[in-house]
């Protein structure tokens, strides 16, 4: 075979990764949760429900953040029962901007229920109304505000007629396509490729992390909800969220019984590990999910007493002070203090649900967001080229309408990924091949075995991969990343245990991407694809399906102007150039470019290389 | 809890589920369902034990995993 010619994904592996199992050692700092526990009123008897809520927050000893709806300002009882919760309990009261309705909303609106939604001048009057509203019952702007998305406009408004708001609920991680299909196609809210943590949304797309100074909003955001970082990448992540009748709509629970909801606060509490002692939790529960309601067939004590059993673990980590609970402005003032704009963040996800114990690696600073699946090798699953800064607002005004996704380069759920129907997909790998055989990393399992974080870097390695070619070679392989700041990510495969010490491998280091937001193909006209060595290739995307390739490469490159980027991928600085460099305009059933650097490799050894994101002309 | 909530007694289609899709059934007399989406009728008996054998594919889902053991994972 080729090098680009991929071995097709078996039913079972000739070879197996070894089993191995992550050990982190203790950690040498208190470890830390900081908790928003939301609630926002009812109607009718959802009403009542607000209020018991409220009763078992204090109960238990914890602070709770309200979001009251326009329609609630005209409500004099919730306005009473808010303003004696802030002084009985030191609760916040904050504006939500959903359910846009109301005296002199619903002419603006129109039945349009998200602010995101509106076109630019009806988001300015609306917003307008409501902090009107809002300052004539409370005599104050609200200092956070709450939506399940807020678009660059929506947040730039909102920053103009209330520069008081310091703290946003920002967006719903990862919501998109499949909650979009989940909700029977009926649930509009495209907000992929946002940061799981909270994080300071930047000017021109808010669901980027920004860089700091004029770039950045200067608003902390925090997630709507957390999520489970392993079952939100491959599959709904409206289900596997801090919100236990969320999960009892993913059918994860056993009547009253669902471990789940406690195993995903451990989960995020684990982040603290690898992310300077600190994590963060939020729930947001409101009560028509405590209550009968379309997304449960158990009757709604069912949901009370799971959400009860969730905030006394909560109460009961407060106690043994790995716990402390804030309002929403006070998180955002912590924030500030302590994560300045552009501070990376990890996490290491333990699937946990299944019982897979697959590992997933997330990375995000304001170059990119980086996904690893450890289950397929290490290959990248997501990427989203924050460097290019691409500037997006939604509503019918723009052309983006009502996908307020930042744009990916890698979806491998959406796009395809590891071949195993027909072509590949969006995805990187290392193929393996000596003689006629090629081996794909992406058909190997690992886990995450260490990760190592400084201030200028965060290094994660691979469990070792055991692999067998079908003439009796065998030997290890080790995959170890290191993510620099500025979006580079340097790639080292070691290969060690070859049982014939003489064997020559050639190992190729394989890209294969496509901007898009969904999981429908963009178009690709406009990607220039590179190679440099003894005969460089530029060829601008044509769908041809043909490689291009040069000897002594020691860079292959994709300029892609939908997300502003010029992608690299090379041969480390201190490296022999490659044998062949390759790239690939893919033919319309396969519509990606491909990227590939393929060496040989003579007994055991390391191959370095570089994958870089570079702003481009805009 | 509200007793007169007309959400009382709407179930799930459990084959739109099996998919991570939420269809309402439409409630058709007795013990009865039926969704609209796609073909499946049943008792209500029925599609609670479809939804038993959607839930097989969750091995831990009775099992509490805390920090210490998920360090471990």
């Amino acid at each position: 075979m080729t090098g680009h010619a991929l071995t097709p994904a078996p039913g079972a592996p000739r070879s197996r990764a070894r089993a191995a199992v992550t050990s982190v050692p203790p950690p040498q700092i208190r470890l830390m949760m900081r908790f928003n526990l939301f609630h926002r009123p009812g109607t009718g008897a959802h009403y009542d429900i607000y209020r018991k809520q409220q009763a078992l927050a204090h109960g238990l000893g914890l602070k709770t953040t309200v979001f009251l709806f326009y329609h609630d300002l005209f409500d004099a009882r919730a306005i009473a029962d808010a303003r004696a919760d802030r002084e009985t309990f030191g609760d916040e009261i904050a504006l939500s901007l959903h359910g846009l309705s109301g005296p002199g909303l619903s002419d603006i609106t129109r039945g349009q229920i998200c602010i995101w939604l509106l076109d630019r001048e009806r988001k300015e009057q609306a917003l307008a109304l409501i902090l009107a509203k809002f300052r004539e019952v409370f005599g104050a702007t609200p200092a956070s505000v709450g939506s399940y998305h807020f678009d660059s406009s929506s947040l730039a408004i909102l920053k103009k007629l209330a520069p008081e708001v310091r703290t946003v609920i920002g967006g719903c991680f990862e919501e998109g396509v499949r909650v979009f299909h989940g909700c029977n196609h009926s649930w509009y809210l495209f907000n992929e490729g946002m940061p799981w943590n909270p994080w300071f949304p930047s000017n021109s797309h808010t669901l980027r992390p920004a860089q700091g100074g004029a770039d950045s909003s200067d608003i902390v955001a925090v997630p709507h909800l957390l999520r489970d970082m392993s079952l939100s990448f491959e599959g709904r992540n409206d289900f596997w969220a801090s919100h236990s009748p969320n999960v009892i709509r993913g059918m994860g629970n056993d009547a009253s019984f669902c471990p789940y909801d406690l195993n995903l606060v451990d989960q995020f509490r684990m982040q603290a590990d690898w992310n300077g002692g600190h994590s963060y939790y939020n729930t947001f529960v409101s009560p028509s999910w405590l209550d009968w309601n379309h997304n449960s067939e158990y009757p709604p004590e069912v949901a009370w007493e799971l959400y009860e059993k969730f905030l006394r673990y909560m109460a009961g980590l407060k106690k043994q002070g790995e716990l402390a609970d804030l309002t929403l402005a006070e998180y955002g003032q912590w924030h500030r203090a302590h994560k300045p704009a552009g501070t990376p963040e990890v996490y290491l996800a333990k699937e946990m649900l299944y019982g897979s114990g697959k590992h997933y690696f997330w990375y995000c600073d304001p170059a990119w967001r980086v996904t690893i699946n450890a289950g397929q090798g290490g290959s990248i699953g997501d990427l989203r080229p924050y460097a290019g800064k691409v500037a997006v607002a939604t509503g019918p005004d723009t052309p983006h309408r009502d996908i307020g996704t930042y744009p990916y380069l890698i979806q491998s759920q959406h796009r395809a990924g590891n071949a195993h129907h027909c072509y590949d997909g969006a995805r990187t790998t290392l193929l393996l091949t000596h003689g006629d055989e090629t081996l794909d990393l992406c058909n190997f399992s690992a886990k995450v075995s260490a990760v190592a974080r400084t201030a200028d870097a965060t290094e994660i390695r691979l469990t070792p991969v055991a692999f067998t070619f079908a003439d009796g070679l065998t030997g290890s392989l080790v995959t170890t990343y290191r993510f620099a700041r500025d979006g580079v990510l340097h790639i080292a495969r070691a290969v060690s245990e070859l049982s014939d010490p003489q064997a020559t491998l050639e190992a190729t280091e394989y890209f294969k991407g496509a901007p898009g937001r969904t999981e429908y193909p963009e178009d690709l006209h406009g990607i220039v694809l590179e190679a440099d060595g003894a005969t460089p290739v530029r060829h601008a995307f044509d769908y041809d399906g043909a490689w291009r390739e040069s000897a002594g490469a020691r860079c292959v490159a994709a300029v892609i102007p939908q997300v502003n980027s010029r992608l690299e991928l090379s041969v480390a600085a201190d490296a022999a150039p490659a044998t062949t460099g390759g790239v690939c305009a893919g033919h319309l059933f396969s519509p990606y470019f491909t990227l590939k650097l393929t060496r040989s490799l003579r007994g055991d050894g390391t191959l370095k290389s570089c994958l870089k994101i570079i702003p481009s002309a805009m | 809890m509200s007793q007169d909530n007309p959400l009382r007694n709407v179930m799930r289609c459990p084959v739109c589920f099996s998919r991570d899709t939420d269809v309402l059934m439409i409630h058709s007399g007795g013990d009865f369902h039926r969704c609209p989406k796609c073909s499946f009728q049943g008792q209500e008996s029925e599609a609670r034990g479809m939804y038993k054998d959607i839930q097989k594919k969750f091995h831990w889902m009775g099992r509490r995993v805390t920090l210490d053991e998920q360090r471990a994972l």
